[in-house]
């Protein structure tokens, strides 16, 4: 087996406030092979966003630390030099933010913004560039792209300017593409059309993908793995079959059972997770979870949930003290019956 | 009213070419602080009299100043621009010393000390002084031969009355008025029914009034007497204006001058240059000098700037002078302290006396034993402090200025120069014995700094006598607007008044003169003495000067002890400052500042 | 756009046309008369009536208003001083200058001054503002970051008597300052306004580098910036591409509000330094209650002040699309 396109070894990442150092990533690992859609789920401030930051060097270095390693084909990232980096950045790897609107500069054409990398990477004129920006609207579906690329973004639709937010990503080709909850501030048909295209160009440029949402609906949908974080950790993964099927974290279980569904008795009652996400100043002591999991009386062992942080292995694993019977009966007695 | 308050207090801070008089106030400030010294120099000063010079006193060319050279260009450093060059317009203190070297009236002041304390009044362009020979109501003038405009236009009895007669035409309407009324025999502006469109509309004064018999002489034709006409002839707003170059409204900017200057170019608010006219004859001219080439004034210098620009004197500044701005407040004392300094500075009183004026319409103040308590209690030393000092002011006793004939130093009626912070225990127990104790005095005060400053101390003085003292601030832009109104609230507030010539007629009269009293006239205490005003009558027909002096120091005495309606506060003194090279530098008591005329480049 | 510009032109007049109407009334209803500062010591009751007459001033005020419209578009010959071509304004009651003239006299004065100091300010203060911002953190940031914010704290008549007595009195460095026609003399132009200059555009300097360094950094922070930097856009690139691009839009407003009003007279500075400009006019025309000159002073000034802000308004059209197209 070749390396993988993207490996994440130990990861901590943590900035300097006012109030105390905010321990954003603590102790992350994950592999991405190439081709594969990696989901990572969470909610807000678990982590996933500026883990991905820091995979593209895009962290302030002035008030931020980092240790440990990203491997991308197998080369350092994180003490590489700020102008490789730049060499990879919207080359290698690309990225596609949540809000279209605010990602894109009022200021520029939208081909004038697609082309700029493009130039900057490939040495392409002005004029070449210019023709492949409009040849990628023309790839995410922009009706009349040539006409189009001469439009500012707020000229464009919300969907539209995902599209376009979506060629400049893709522009260089790049084999790894972040796309941060891309569909988020999206409207629902939307949505699915800008999944359905994330979907197409992947398999028409091979990029590994990491997908990040807190939207397991859309996660089911795109990803090939997933990796659910909470508090800046791992704390389940595996495929989305694996994870969706027989989730092992009571985070997952959590976060399964607060999420409406379509086909879900109208009438029934969500159960968001008890408890707020943990302050990163000052996380919990042991497992981060544990303040807010109901199960941690059936650990065995007092207290080791206060004291112990449950370790995660690689392939099919999840951070937690319950033994793999116990997770898999309370799954199947206690939550898969709330879920329907 | 703060001196040379122009810019911002207005006409009402005119400061007529002050004084006269003869000897005094020495040179650089060195007598500083000294009360006893000053008034011995100053009671010197009364014993001269002021001379009306005959035609060989009139006689041109002036006494050359000792040392003196022809040549160069001179910085003037001035802080306002002249608003008025036409002579009909001109009562500013800044506009009168330029028009020194202008302009020329019929008479004028001669220096006849190289000190600038001695003078005579003499003929300037008129052959002498005038002679009357009915005691002062008809005055004869003779023009001499050779003068000329700067057109070359030969001066005549034409000109003189187109002078005169266009003083009563509507658009002259900022100068002195005196001989206006005397001609007319008026008071307030009635004069203008006289001559009501001025000669522009083919009327002229009747010879009864200004009779021009031949081209040479002019006469004077007035109902009452009026001794004064030599001084008055003297004021640069009567000086002599071209029949054939009167362009009205217009004159104030293109004057036809007679001087031995004439403008070369004014640019309103900027500069101004000035530059020989070959047309003034020396030889006519017993008062003037014309050494200088040219005179470059600029204006907009702010007192500070001049004074730190004369202080550095560097480049073109060592020749440099200001004709009016004085050494700012900052700076005085550290001048007038510097060796180095002294033959660059010169000092010299200024004609204002500044006054607390009771207000007697006040039915509180009717009684002389609450005028005299506060009289007792005001202390005159925050006034003196927050102007700069006694470098910049000195404790007065009477009424009458140093610089003004029946000035008497010895006069201290509430003995301010011994007790300058006041006197609360014979104040209080003058206010007791009244039974006024806690009265209510409410005090308007002027808001400038200096203002807020002596107020503030002034009030807690009269407190401490048992006055109840409520300070309301006046805005200082309509200071003189709002305590001349008839029923404006304050009881008590401050004011000062300069003399237009050197003699107390130009101040008794529009100051006490209780018949005047109007919206808007001078009259601040609004007192109304039958006896004041008789002896104002009286007195103004007296044609002798030394005579009238006298009868004014002793109007000056009933006033501050038998009616008590001021508590005069401090004689305004100036110091001025010029730079290395300006030769002739001379503070002269008539101008009330340098002497312009004298001025030469070494 | 056109259109726009119309719409803003028209308004400015009405704006104008008010501020005359303000002006007129406040000038009636302050218990302030010029008559009493011009009748000398001889004030009474009959010369006060004779200078209102001279004046115009004993015409009802809606007359004189009228006049003053009147004469102001279409010029008028009943000025004793002389003729007065549209726009006319009337002859300063103190100097007996025409109004106009004495604007447009003053006019090249404070347009030195303050052009002169813009280009400094701007220059020195947007350079150290964005230096701060590009250094963000370091030394070089907190010495600006201090210095400006002690410069800014500053003021002119504090700033302008030191520099005057530190570099031209004392040692002799720099020229008196004085206002000398360009054409005149474009080098004493030149040294006669240097200390202005750098007094006036210290504090201005100062606030511009609070102003850039502030605008830069939020902008840096905008997620538009950060796209770009995940485009692999270089680090100069973006700042001076992107974040400048934004950061103009505050820096803008404020420099044509700036301007504006210094173009309506630098009051404090050109005091400070005796330089006859449109400033001096202004305090002078209140002194003396001269209403032809406050309300020329005030026209110009508010014109200035209406004309920057059509011209920011149009140069926001040139900076984001997103008011030109909308």
């Amino acid at each position: 087996m070749s390396t993988p396109l993207l490996s994440v070894r130990d990861l901590h990442v943590s900035f300097k406030t006012e109030d105390g150092v905010v321990r954003a990533v603590d102790g992350l690992s994950f592999d991405l092979e190439r081709g594969r859609t990696l989901g990572i789920v969470g909610e807000s401030g678990s982590g996933k966003s500026v883990t991905n930051l820091t995979v593209l060097g895009l962290h302030n270095p002035m008030f931020t630390t980092v240790e440990g390693e990203i491997l991308l084909d197998g080369r350092e990232l994180t003490t590489a030099r700020e102008s490789e980096l730049e060499k990879l950045r919207g080359n290698k790897v690309a990225m596609i933010f949540q809000d279209p609107l605010t990602a894109l500069s009022p200021y520029y054409t939208v081909g004038r913004q697609i082309a700029e990398p493009y130039m900057k990477h490939n040495g392409a004129s002005k004029k070449d560039a210019w023709e492949r920006a409009v040849e990628m609207l023309g790839k995410v579906g922009i009706p009349n792209p040539r006409q189009r690329a001469k439009d500012y973004p707020h000229q464009f639709s919300g969907g539209m300017r995902q599209r376009a937010m979506i060629a400049m990503a893709l522009v260089c080709d790049p084999d790894l593409l972040i796309a941060d909850e891309p569909t988020t501030a999206l409207d629902v048909t939307v949505q699915a059309q800008i999944l359905d295209l994330l979907k197409d160009l992947q398999q028409e440029f091979g990029s590994g993908i990491i997908f990040i949402t807190h939207d397991l609906g859309v996660i089911a949908d795109m990803a090939d793995d997933i990796m659910v974080m909470y508090a800046g950790g791992a704390v389940e993964r595996g495929t989305t079959e694996e994870v969706l099927r027989s989730p092992q974290h009571p985070y997952t279980w959590g976060l399964l059972n607060s999420m409406p569904r379509l086909d879900s008795d109208p009438g029934a009652q969500l159960s968001p997770i008890p408890g707020t996400p943990p302050s990163l100043l000052n996380p919990p002591s042991g497992c981060r979870f544990h303040p807010r999991c109901t199960f941690q009386d059936r650990v065995a062992g007092t207290g080791r949930c206060t004291t112990e942080r449950p370790a995660i292995g690689s392939g099919r694993a999840s951070a937690c003290h319950l033994s793999a019977d116990q997770k898999r009966t309370i799954f199947i007695e206690e939550i898969k019956p709330r879920l329907g | 009213m703060s001196r040379g308050g122009r810019q911002a207090y207005g006409a009402l801070s005119v400061l007529a070419a002050g004084a006269l008089v003869l000897t005094g106030c020495s040179k650089g400030g060195s007598d500083a602080g000294d009360n006893s010294k000053r008034d011995q120099q100053n009671a010197k000063r009364q014993q001269a009299a002021i001379k009306f010079g005959d035609a060989a006193d009139s006689t041109g060319p002036a006494s050359p100043v000792p040392g003196a050279k022809p040549g160069g260009s001179m910085e003037v450093l001035q802080r306002d621009s002249y608003a008025h060059l036409d002579p009909g317009q001109i009562y500013v203190n800044d506009e009168m010393t330029v028009s020194q070297l202008i302009h020329r009236g019929l008479t004028g002041y001669k220096a006849t000390s190289d000190d600038g304390k001695q003078h005579e009044v003499v003929g300037d362009l008129a052959t002498d002084s005038g002679t009357t020979t009915d005691g002062g109501k008809t005055w004869k003038y003779t023009l001499k031969d050779g003068i000329k405009f700067e057109d070359g236009t030969p001066i005549t009895s034409k000109d003189v009355r187109q002078t005169f007669e266009r003083l009563f035409a509507p658009f002259i309407n900022q100068g002195p008025t005196y001989i206006q009324q005397w001609l007319a025999d008026t008071s307030g502006t009635g004069y203008r029914k006289l001559l009501p469109d001025g000669p522009y509309k083919g009327k002229h004064l009747p010879d009864g009034v200004l009779s021009t018999p031949d081209d040479k002489t002019v006469v004077f034709h007035f109902k009452k007497p009026h001794p004064d006409l030599p001084y008055a002839l003297a004021m640069a707003g009567y000086s002599i204006v071209s029949a054939k170059g009167d362009t009205k409204e217009k004159y104030d900017k293109t004057p036809v001058t007679t001087g031995p200057y004439k403008v070369q170019t004014f640019q309103s608010g900027k500069s101004m240059v000035l530059v020989k006219n070959p047309n003034w004859d020396p030889k006519t001219d017993p008062i003037r000098h014309q050494y200088v080439d040219r005179f470059n004034i600029t204006f907009n210098q702010q007192f500070e700037a001049s004074t730190k620009a004369l202080l550095a004197d560097s480049g073109p500044d060592q020749a440099g002078v200001s004709f009016n701005n004085q050494v700012d407040a900052g700076n005085l004392s550290q001048v007038l302290r510097d060796p180095k300094l002294k033959s660059r500075t010169v000092s010299g009183y200024q004609s204002y006396v500044g006054q607390m004026n009771l207000n007697m319409s006040k039915p509180e103040m009717k009684d002389i034993r609450v005028r005299r308590a506060i009289a007792y209690a005001l202390p005159v030393t925050p006034f003196v402090r927050a102007y700069g000092g006694t470098d910049a002011m000195e404790v007065a006793g009477g009424l009458i200025s140093p610089t003004v004939s029946g000035y008497d130093p010895a006069f201290d009626p509430f003995g301010k120069k011994k007790k300058p912070a006041g006197d609360p225990a014979k104040a209080h127990a003058l206010l007791k014995e009244a039974g006024k104790l806690n009265m209510k005095l409410t005090f308007g005060y002027i808001n400038t700094p200096e203002g807020q400053q002596y107020s503030t101390a002034m009030a807690a003085g009269l407190k401490k006598a048992g006055f109840n003292v409520q300070r309301q601030e006046i805005p200082a832009e309509t200071f003189y607007d709002q305590v001349s109104k008839l029923n404006n609230p304050y009881d008590i507030f401050h004011t000062a008044w300069g003399a237009d010539w050197p003699s107390a007629s130009t101040v008794m009269p529009p100051l006490y003169d209780g018949r005047q009293i109007a919206d808007g006239a001078s009259v601040y205490s609004q007192i109304n003495d039958a006896h004041v005003n008789s002896e104002i009558d009286r007195i103004n027909t007296i044609t002798d000067p030394v005579k009238s002096a006298a009868e004014w120091e002793k109007l000056d005495k009933y006033l501050l002890t038998k009616v008590v309606n001021e508590v005069p506060t401090a004689y305004y003194k100036q110091t001025q400052i010029a730079g290395s090279k300006v030769g002739g530098l001379v503070f002269d008591d008539v101008i009330g500042g340098v002497d312009p005329r004298r001025l030469y480049i070494k | 756009m056109l259109r726009f510009l119309v719409r803003r032109i028209i308004g400015a007049v009405v704006i104008l046309f008010l501020l005359s109407i303000v002006t007129f009334v406040l000038f009636f209803g302050v218990p302030r008369d010029p008559a009493l500062l011009m009748c000398g010591k001889t004030c009474n009751p009959d010369s006060i009536a004779n200078i209102h007459h001279v004046l115009g001033l004993d015409k009802p005020i809606t007359e004189q208003y009228w006049i003053f419209l009147h004469n102001l578009v279409a010029g008028s010959s009943q000025f004793a001083q002389g003729p007065c071509p549209a726009p006319c304004f009337g002859y300063s009651y103190h100097t007996n200058d025409p109004v106009w003239n004495t604007l447009m006299d003053r006019l090249p004065t404070t347009v030195s001054l303050t052009l002169g100091a813009a280009v400094c300010f701007l220059i020195v203060g947007l350079g150290t503002g964005l230096l701060a911002a590009w250094r963000r953190g370091t030394m070089v940031d907190k010495t600006a970051t201090a210095g400006a914010m002690v410069v800014s704290s500053l003021q002119i008549y504090f700033l302008g008597p030191l520099a005057l007595a530190i570099l031209v009195y004392q040692t002799h460095w720099f020229d008196k300052p004085a206002y000398n026609n360009f054409t005149g003399d474009p080098l004493t132009w030149f040294t006669g306004l240097i200390i202005p200059w750098v007094v006036l555009s210290t504090i201005f300097a100062a606030q511009y580098t609070r102003m850039a360094r502030s605008a830069m950094i939020e902008q840096l922070q905008e997620e538009h910036v950060r796209t770009a930097r995940a485009k692999g856009m270089s680090r100069q690139y973006v700042f001076f591409r992107y974040a400048w691009r934004g950061s103009l839009i505050p820096i803008v407003t404020i420099f044509g509000i700036d301007l504006g009003s210094l173009l309506g007279g630098a009051i404090i500075t050109e005091y400070t330094f005796g330089l006859p400009g449109l400033g001096q006019l202004a305090v002078q025309s209140v002194f003396f209650s001269d209403l032809p000159l406050l309300l020329g002073v005030m026209l110009f000034a508010a014109t200035m002040i209406l004309l920057f802000n059509i011209v920011v308004d149009a140069a926001y059209a040139f900076i984001d699309p997103r008011v030109r197209l909308s």
